[in-house]
């Protein structure tokens, strides 16, 4: 199991560090100069010379790479371009509404998911799985900014229950995390309903209700647990992915977080901002595969065992 | 001799398309007290849908279409499923055919065999954790206490197939349905298990056990049921069917075991295969394949009758004789 959590962290840090390598040279292959981008073009070339120089952006590419690498690992991303402050405190700061979004998102989701995706599988074909199918193909498929307007056209515009947009209390994460999460909580509830009708087709499941186990006893001892499996796995997933910015929520709620900051970051051509705003999102999903992995380790004694 | 399970005339089924199939036909057998009854018959016969519809675990969309089911008098056919859920695991118990997926994988080997225990007794997880391994060490599983511990994968097929039996044995129920217990186990294992049964038997329990092989039931059956697509074709105490098998289709089981062990260059078998059951024939199941059939094979099915001895056979070769 230690070998396996310290074969899988190695794994981790070099997806990381070939991931920082990539967003590093893709900003450096677009062309014109940054630095005459952002201040316009009627300036004194002199100017632009001397802030390019100042940023290092006149030393070899090589030396580039492993300062920028040197001082990334040190915290430090550089000092934003349009705002004139470091970067790590930008993203310090912004962290925290993606972080409370996020969490409220994945809550909603799951707890939506799980439940529907139960109730549709055990009551297949029924009403409610039905209508619980239809919200959930409706989740998957809706683009998150048309969700979005949606429930501020319904919630806050119609029947001025929310806030349109803005952070002002714990109130203002209500619709952008449903807008945020309603994706999630499709993929999970369809998956939690298509892997309970398969477990429960199972030998062990027989065995349970060979033993006297009644319906619930069967679904929560035996079925449940199995179905989690897979469903955790995606948990995880959904959970990096929310976490590293949702730049579409985040933009039509106005709400200050990592996606928001990104977008700042490629309106004002602000390769240090861009480049520890992508390095940040690509370290938070990197870390959300790790901790999947591990917890289907935990939870399949199969997995645990290999190792 | 009193009977802890006896079947009458048990229909069972699927609905297919506004026409009803029957996977069970008109079934009846008799599982006395203390005795091993097998029902042998080949892949599709029916045999597990017969012991799921003792147990009332039949899968949708399957059902029981008619008949009865006493289990120690009280009929099970339309209890309610309340009532069948407390007979179930502790008066009746069922060892189901594929011990690799039957047991849960993610739960540890201890708290599936004391499961049981814990849905129809009031006891502590210390006290059940301790019978769980004293019938695990019963049924021959070494050091019990430590594979209490371990997962399903973590064991061998022949471990896996004794918890599935400590399992079933646990609360030491009246009836036992063992679903080719054995199959998925090589022989010398299968041979314990075999033992195992006999043991099992001699303290009281009824055994049924359903098979394919007629060496695993010449091997341990006091009594033998022969089936064919859904039917009982042939019953008999063991060495009488052995000794004497009347049904065409019996006979030929018969010789293609033989034919097997005698080592012959041509396997004595019955040609053709068992017919869908969609595409039942109007008579006899087995008239198709049968060599002797004739021409009311073809058209009625035949009656199960009395040889003597309670020697019961389906078959136009005996009925005229039965009546005569
Ligand atoms: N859902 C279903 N719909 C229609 N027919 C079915 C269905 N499930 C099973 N059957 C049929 O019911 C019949 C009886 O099956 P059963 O499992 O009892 O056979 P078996 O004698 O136990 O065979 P095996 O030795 O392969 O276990 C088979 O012919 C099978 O094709
Ligand atoms: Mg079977």
């Amino acid at each position: 199991m230690l070998n396996h959590i310290l074969r899988r962290l190695l794994q981790a840090v070099l997806v990381l560090a070939l991931v920082a390598l990539l967003i590093f040279l893709m900003l450096r292959v677009v062309p014109g100069n940054p630095i005459a981008t952002m201040m316009g073009e009627h300036v004194d070339p002199a100017v632009i010379e001397r802030m390019t120089s100042e940023l290092g952006l006149d030393q070899p590419i090589t030396v580039q790479f492993f300062r920028y690498i040197l001082d990334a690992m040190k915290g430090d991303f550089g000092t934003s371009y349009s705002m004139g402050k470091p970067v790590d405190g930008l993203i310090r700061t912004a962290f925290p509404n993606t972080l409370i979004l996020a969490l409220c998102a994945a809550l909603f989701a799951w707890v939506m998911g799980i439940i529907c995706g139960t109730v549709s599988a055990v009551r297949k074909n029924s009403v409610l799985d039905r209508l619980f199918m239809g919200f959930s193909l409706l989740g998957v498929s809706v683009p998150v900014f048309m969700a979005a307007m949606m429930l501020q056209y319904v919630f806050a515009y119609h029947l001025h229950w929310l806030d349109i947009s803005g952070v002002k209390n714990w109130k203002s994460f209500i619709l952008p995390a449903v807008a945020l999460g309603w994706n999630s909580a499709g993929s999970i509830s369809r998956l939690v309903r298509s892997t309970l009708l398969e477990i429960l087709q199972a030998d062990y499941i027989d065995t349970a209700r060979a033993k006297g186990r009644g319906q619930a006893g069967v679904l929560i001892f035996h079925a449940m647990r199995n179905a989690m499996l897979p469903v955790v796995t995606m948990m995880a997933l959904q959970l990096s992915s929310l976490l590293s910015g949702a730049v579409i929520t985040e933009s039509i709620f106005a709400i200050n977080g990592i996606g928001r900051l990104a977008v700042q970051a490629i309106e004002g051509r602000d390769i240090p901002l861009l480049q520890g705003t992508a390095l940040f999102s690509t370290a938070l999903v990197i870390l959300g595969n790790l901790a999947a992995d591990l917890l289907y380790g935990v939870l399949d004694p199969r997995i645990r065992k290999e190792s | 001799m009193h009977n802890i399970l006896e079947v009458r005339h048990l229909s069972a089924g699927f609905s297919a398309r506004k026409s009803e199939v029957k996977a069970v036909d008109d079934v009846s057998l008799l599982v006395p007290e203390g005795k091993i009854v097998g029902i042998v018959g080949e892949s599709g016969c029916g045999k597990s849908m017969t012991a799921r519809a003792v147990m009332g675990l039949i899968r949708y969309p399957g059902r029981v279409i008619s008949g009865s089911v006493l289990l120690d008098g009280r009929e099970l056919v339309g209890m309610p499923e309340k009532e069948k859920r407390a007979l179930r695991g502790s008066k009746m118990s069922m060892i189901f055919q594929e011990p690799m997926t039957s047991l849960n994988p993610v739960m540890k080997v201890g708290r599936q065999v004391e499961e049981a225990i814990r849905i129809h007794e009031k006891v502590s997880r210390e006290e059940a954790a301790h019978r769980s391994v004293e019938i695990l060490t019963s049924v021959g599983v070494p050091e019990a206490e430590k594979r209490c511990l371990c997962y399903p994968h973590q064991l061998s097929g022949g471990l896996r197939q004794r918890v599935m039996i400590a399992m079933a044995m646990i609360l030491d129920p009246r009836l036992l349905i063992a679903d080719e217990p054995t199959t998925a186990l090589d022989v010398t294992v299968e041979a314990q298990i075999l033992q195992l049964m006999r043991t099992l038997s001699s303290g009281g329990t009824g055994i049924l056990l359903i098979s394919h092989d007629l060496g695993v039931i010449a091997q341990v059956c006091d009594h033998v049921y022969v089936m064919y697509a859904g039917r009982i074709v042939e019953s008999a105490e063991t060495a009488e069917l052995f000794d004497r098998p009347l049904h065409p289709y019996t006979r030929g089981l018969l010789n293609s075991v033989r034919s097997l062990r005698g080592g012959g260059d041509v396997l004595d078998t019955i040609p053709g295969v068992v017919p869908n059951l969609m595409r039942m024939p109007a008579g006899c199941g087995f008239s198709p394949r049968c060599l002797e059939c004739r021409e009311e094979c073809v058209r009625d099915v035949p009656r199960l009758v009395d040889e003597g001895d309670g020697h019961l056979i389906r078959c136009f070769l005996y009925e005229g004789e039965a009546a005569e």
